[in-house]
């Protein structure tokens, strides 16, 4: 892997094009420009290892899920919200033939050499557009056309378009009061009205689920709904109120993601594997990339071991002394005490940082999609600390041939 | 006008702040083929007399207004910062919040900006829409895009302070809740805030957290 720096004087337009034909909508983060200056190299053998990684852990991950939700009192183990463990029994109908399971795996490169995955986002992934889009106008911006990438959004409209036949309407769920949501939503929304398709733009609670189908109840936009596109996480559906999202869990209209994607979500996955290997699915991927794993048992935070919470997304209260901002690091350590069961201990890996022309080390997590099984692009983010979060710089990634 | 070039008169290259631009609705004004609207108004600056080194401005008035008075600023020296951040509803939907006006409005004020000579490192006037928060909605078949400002759409106090801003004056009925938790922050921080209609001189507010908000649990 390596960077590459956007000249200087091709930036700010570079930054444009990234805002107004890659949909990146939230280019500031408080202080912090959250589009890099540089783009990110991956060798040919790189790429094909990761996909061959990725995959795997992949096929891991469906049997898992699967087995998981037949299944309750080894899930019961993930600690899932009462909300969603009541939910199960009628998760039982669920087909994954009729589905499209997507996921994005996030791996690190490690000082010894090694690749290191932190999590899956199994629920909910973003990033659609700067996977797909923003590739193609960094390699012609730094002049280096040759260069391949896999776009995210492609993929995805081949596998819709294998499920749905360029017919019917797709709602985009999604939290209307976030542009930073419906800038996901938008790019993937635009590339399949080209195939056809009927999109609608709504809220969670826009569906209303008979005789477990979908429909919309959008104000002019009542119809039958043929493919529910989430970007909703399940852990905030739940809290909806007046509480009409029990459908989606037994719904009949295809979903990406259906809510099976709950189980992996939960970071308290690796205290299940044994039950899972138990059951005969091994977990010999996962294992070998996921640091050691355990329970908060008590409060003495060992020097190589960090608090993640259970439910986090974007880096958000992972202990990484060194990547905390003024007193989080305490405040964490505080919220841990309070809440013990919300938070794991995981073994703390060393991030090989890959040097910018500036000379500062760069920290990267290489976020790489899954869907229906097969490796679907990436998305790469960047940070001068080793903890990839809301502050961290979207990075395009290109493939040497 | 495009979006992208109504966009790059409020941002333009190098000019200090203009990171915080919000692209969101003026990527709208291409998506929805936006024009300016007939009505504008040149909104008279009452609350101050001058430009003040060390004074940002936050206008929370409703969006036409906001940018009118925004770009009035403009002629005392203060760059107008929209950080409009609602979306556009579903086509055929009704909207908690109107996206339409302040989209026509962004392009008007961009035609008046373009001929004002500002310094590249004028301080900001952060433009806001007072209606941004209300997500009543009388009917669930109602697109709720209503949307709140949030501390990671505007700088940190420390970056305020380091480029010598102390004050902030909020031009507004009232300082609203989202507003409010970003504040008390900028308060604890040393910044002081002020408050204005519009009409008179700002006067000095301490904010203070209601019992609700002490009890909050502590956002990390």
């Amino acid at each position: 892997m390596k960077l590459i720096k956007i000249p200087e004087d091709k930036y700010y337009e570079y930054k444009i094009q990234a805002m107004f034909d890659c949909y990146k909508w939230d280019p500031q983060f408080c202080d912090t420009n959250t589009l890099s200056r540089y783009v990110l190299i991956l060798t040919k053998k790189e790429n094909e290892e990761i996909i061959k990684l990725t995959e795997s852990l992949d096929r891991e991950t469906r049997l898992a899920e699967e087995y998981l939700n037949k299944n309750i009192n080894v899930a019961k183990k993930l600690a899932l919200p009462r909300k969603i463990l009541e939910q199960i029994p009628n998760m039982q109908s669920y087909d994954k033939s009729q589905n499209i399971r997507l996921m994005r795996y996030d791996f690190h490169p490690s000082t010894d050499n090694n690749w290191v995955v932190t999590e899956v986002n199994s629920d909910c992934p973003g990033g659609f557009a700067e996977s797909s889009l923003l590739p193609n106008i960094a390699r012609k911006i730094i002049d280096m056309t040759e260069l391949e990438y896999n776009s995210f959004g492609e993929k995805m409209v081949e596998a819709i378009n294998k499920k749905l036949n360029k017919k019917g309407t797709i709602m985009m769920v999604h939290c209307t009061c976030f542009s930073d949501d419906r800038q996901v939503m938008q790019y993937m929304g635009d590339r399949l009205e080209k195939e056809g398709y009927k999109i609608i733009y709504g809220a969670a609670d826009h569906i209303k689920f008979k005789e477990n189908k979908a429909y919309c109840i959008l104000d002019n936009n009542q119809m039958s709904i043929d493919l529910i596109f989430r970007f909703t996480p399940l852990e905030w559906l739940i809290q909806m109120k007046p509480r009409r999202w029990d459908g989606y869990f037994s719904s009949i209209t295809k979903s990406c993601n259906h809510p099976i994607s709950i189980y992996a979500q939960s970071k308290r996955f690796p205290f299940v594997w044994k039950d899972l290997e138990k059951a005969g699915i091994s977990m010999k991927t996962w294992k070998k990339l996921l640091p050691e794993t355990f329970e908060v048992k008590n409060f003495s935070l060992d020097e190589g071991f960090i608090y993640k919470p259970v439910y986090g997304r974007v880096g958000e209260k992972i202990s990484i002394k060194e990547a905390c901002k003024e007193d989080e690091y305490e405040k964490i350590l505080k919220d841990v005490k309070k809440h013990p069961k919300q938070y794991l201990l995981q073994k703390k890996f060393q991030s090989k940082p890959l040097i910018g022309e500036d000379g500062k080390e760069y920290h990267i997590c290489l976020g790489s999609y899954t869907i229906e099984g097969e490796h679907a692009g990436y998305y790469a983010r960047m940070s001068i600390y080793p903890r990839i979060d809301s502050y961290a710089e979207d990075i395009p990634v290109l493939i040497e041939k | 006008m495009s979006g992208r070039e109504v966009f790059k008169i409020y941002a333009p290259a190098s000019a200090k702040w203009t990171d915080w631009v919000r692209p969101v609705l003026f990527v709208a004004i291409d998506t929805y083929n936006r024009k300016p609207i007939g009505d504008w108004q040149d909104r008279k600056v009452m609350f101050i007399k001058e430009y003040q080194q060390d004074t940002a401005i936050f206008i929370d008035l409703p969006g036409k207004e906001s940018i009118e008075l925004g770009i009035n600023l403009g002629y005392f020296g203060y760059r107008p910062i929209p950080v409009f951040n609602g979306t556009d509803e579903q086509r055929g939907s009704q909207a908690t919040t109107n996206t339409y006006l302040i989209e026509s409005c962004l392009i008007n004020g961009s035609e008046k900006l373009k001929n004002i000579q500002l310094k590249s490192d004028a301080n900001p006037a952060f433009l806001l829409d007072s209606y941004r928060t209300n997500r009543y909605r009388t009917k669930e078949s109602i697109f709720d895009n209503s949307w709140d400002l949030y501390k990671q759409d505007v700088p940190s106090a420390k970056y305020f302070k380091q480029n010598g801003i102390n004050k902030i004056i909020i031009v507004g009925d009232t300082i609203q809740r989202d507003i409010k938790k970003i504040l008390l922050k900028f308060q604890e921080e040393g910044i002081e805030i002020y408050i204005t209609d519009g009409y008179v001189f700002p006067k000095k507010v301490i904010l203070t957290k209601t019992i609700k908000e002490r009890f909050e649990r502590e956002e990390i």
